[in-house]
């Protein structure tokens, strides 16, 4: 039952993906324009790129990402729990929280950069700057919705504070945690692009970039797609890891 | 029970205030022999589940003293199973590391792995819910919660076991089968046990001694001695002139007291 659902599922993903193709070869017949090359054209752009030139690209595009999910997670998770757990904590970085919560990161893209440079610690601060206010509020909102009686049993057996944060607050908090991460993932990819643009040779953003301002059309499509790729890599990621660990929900 | 005065849980003029003044658990004074069972008996509200939370040491301020074996319960590393009144399971985690984590938390430096598991499964067949092992805690029944929740407070083999209510949420056939089946286990390995119920069968059918707290919390507790009940064969209790007869004496507190 379970297999012939997903089976289902995939095949309507797969129909999706050739029904985009087929608009895709509509507008290029009725576009008739170098612009907007047909997917033919495109697929062997990307052939051409060989696999070493994708690997490396989308690489350091993923480990961009990641670095910048992971440090977000790791200070996001230690705030927000400070703040889920104490109140005096709570109530000394809530306005914090508060007031810088709308401040639209991207803007602070040029400061980040006069502070940290055009490297790669400015493109990893980038996107932790992006998800980690959304991960302090949902660790926190997470981590206050968890019963205060869940730690009972373990408290009288005597657990100690790391015993009760690995069984009970990090797989209580988790599953917000992973819908957040979902939600902010799509603006930490965009952002990555912008931070691609400057101060690099690899990456996706860069590649994109580079083969418009060469005019290589085909080859900035094939970046497109190739991009789009490491999205549904990362969004297939969080689904596995929903899956593996949310299975208690079910 | 042949113990010393010393020997057992002693609950010594025990009295919990919340912040507000107001009494949760109006003094109580008993001695509970070590290896022995009593059940509490009390209305909602009266403090049942405050005065296990201040013996599992979740409550940490009130008035009185604990003692264990003569000494106070805090200061000896005393290991105590808890069946709380919602059965206390995490639900992220399975049936089986749910008794797993709460073995390996009670005794860091306990067995090895293989005998663990050996234990584990042991006390899953004891309980009837072997199949349950890898189901998660949302997917059971209330009953099958509970059996996993005995299990649990049973595996780690503590000191002292307090259940709360554990049985108030079951139909009557899965009730009584699963009190025959929790003594059995009980008098197999006999832990100085308290249990917690509002239902005056139960608390005749399963305790050496019947406290029954009163609703006004300025009145005493009182404290029925049930040897009599508690020593004949669980399946001839119910039958029993002495149960009757326990049934009479408790609703005669109950009319002065509840
Ligand atoms: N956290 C709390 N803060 C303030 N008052 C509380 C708290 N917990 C319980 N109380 C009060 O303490 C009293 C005793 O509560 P307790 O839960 O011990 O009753 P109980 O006998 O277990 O009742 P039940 O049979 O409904 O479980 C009640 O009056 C309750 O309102
Ligand atoms: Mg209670």
């Amino acid at each position: 039952m379970v297999i012939k659902r997903r089976l289902n599922y995939i095949s309507r993903l797969l129909l999706v993906f050739f029904g985009m193709h087929v608009v895709w070869y509509a507008l290029y017949l009725l576009v008739h324009h170098p612009m907007l090359p047909s997917p033919l054209r495109v697929y062997q752009a990307m052939g051409q790129l060989g696999v070493g030139n994708i690997v490396v690209n989308v690489g350091y595009s993923l480990m961009r990402i990641f670095a910048g999910v992971l440090l977000a997670l790791i200070i996001g998770l230690l705030i927000g729990l400070l703040m889920g757990r104490s109140s005096l904590w709570n109530k000394l970085l809530d306005p914090v929280v508060y007031l810088t919560y709308p401040v639209p990161k991207i803007a602070l893209l040029p400061v980040v950069m006069l502070f940290f440079g055009l490297g790669e610690t400015s493109k990893i601060l980038m996107i932790m700057l992006i998800l980690i206010f959304q991960i302090i509020i949902s660790v926190r909102d997470g981590i206050k919705a968890i019963p205060e009686n869940t730690y009972d049993v373990l408290t009288s057996i005597g657990a100690g504070p790391g015993q009760k944060f690995w069984h009970v607050t990090l797989p209580g908090a988790l599953s917000v945690i992973l819908s957040t991460i979902r939600i902010s993932l799509g603006t930490a990819i965009s952002v990555l692009f912008f931070t691609e643009i400057y101060g690099t040779e690899h990456g996706m953003g860069f590649f994109i970039m580079d083969a418009w301002l060469r005019l290589d059309y085909p080859q900035m499509y094939a970046g497109i797609l190739l991009f789009s790729l490491v999205g549904f890599i990362l969004f297939l990621l969080v689904d596995l890891l929903d899956y593996r660990f949310m299975k208690w929900r079910k | 029970m042949s113990s010393s005065r010393n020997n057992g849980l002693c609950v010594k003029e025990l009295e919990v205030e919340y912040k507000s003044g107001e009494l949760a658990l109006g003094r109580v004074d008993f001695t509970l022999p070590e290896h022995g069972i009593y059940t509490i008996l009390g209305p909602s509200g009266s403090g049942k589940s405050t005065l296990l939370r201040a013996v599992s040491g979740l409550l940490l301020e009130f008035r009185g003293e604990l003692l264990f074996n003569g000494q106070s319960l805090r200061e000896q590393d005393i290991l105590i199973g808890l069946v709380p009144q919602n059965y206390g399971l995490l639900p992220w985690k399975t049936v089986k590391s749910n008794i797993r984590v709460a073995m390996k938390i009670a005794h860091p430096k306990g067995q090895d792995r293989r005998s663990q598991e050996a234990q584990i499964d042991r006390w899953l067949s004891a309980m009837g819910i072997q199949e349950l092992a890898d189901r998660y805690p949302l997917s059971l029944s209330g009953g099958q919660q509970q059996r996993v929740a005995i299990a649990r407070a049973f595996a780690i083999m503590p000191s002292i076991l307090l259940l709360d209510e554990p049985f108030s949420a079951l139909d009557a056939i899965t009730r009584e089968a699963l009190q025959q089946l929790f003594l059995e286990h009980w008098q197999a390995n006999p832990t100085t046990a308290l249990f917690v119920t509002h239902d005056v069968d139960e608390a005749i059918l399963l305790g050496q001694k019947i406290i029954v707290l009163p609703s006004n919390k300025r009145d005493a507790p009182e404290i029925i001695d049930n040897g009599t009940v508690f020593g004949l064969e669980h399946g001839e209790k119910r039958s029993s002139d002495a149960f009757f007869a326990q049934i009479k004496r408790i609703r005669k507190v109950m009319q002065a007291k509840w």
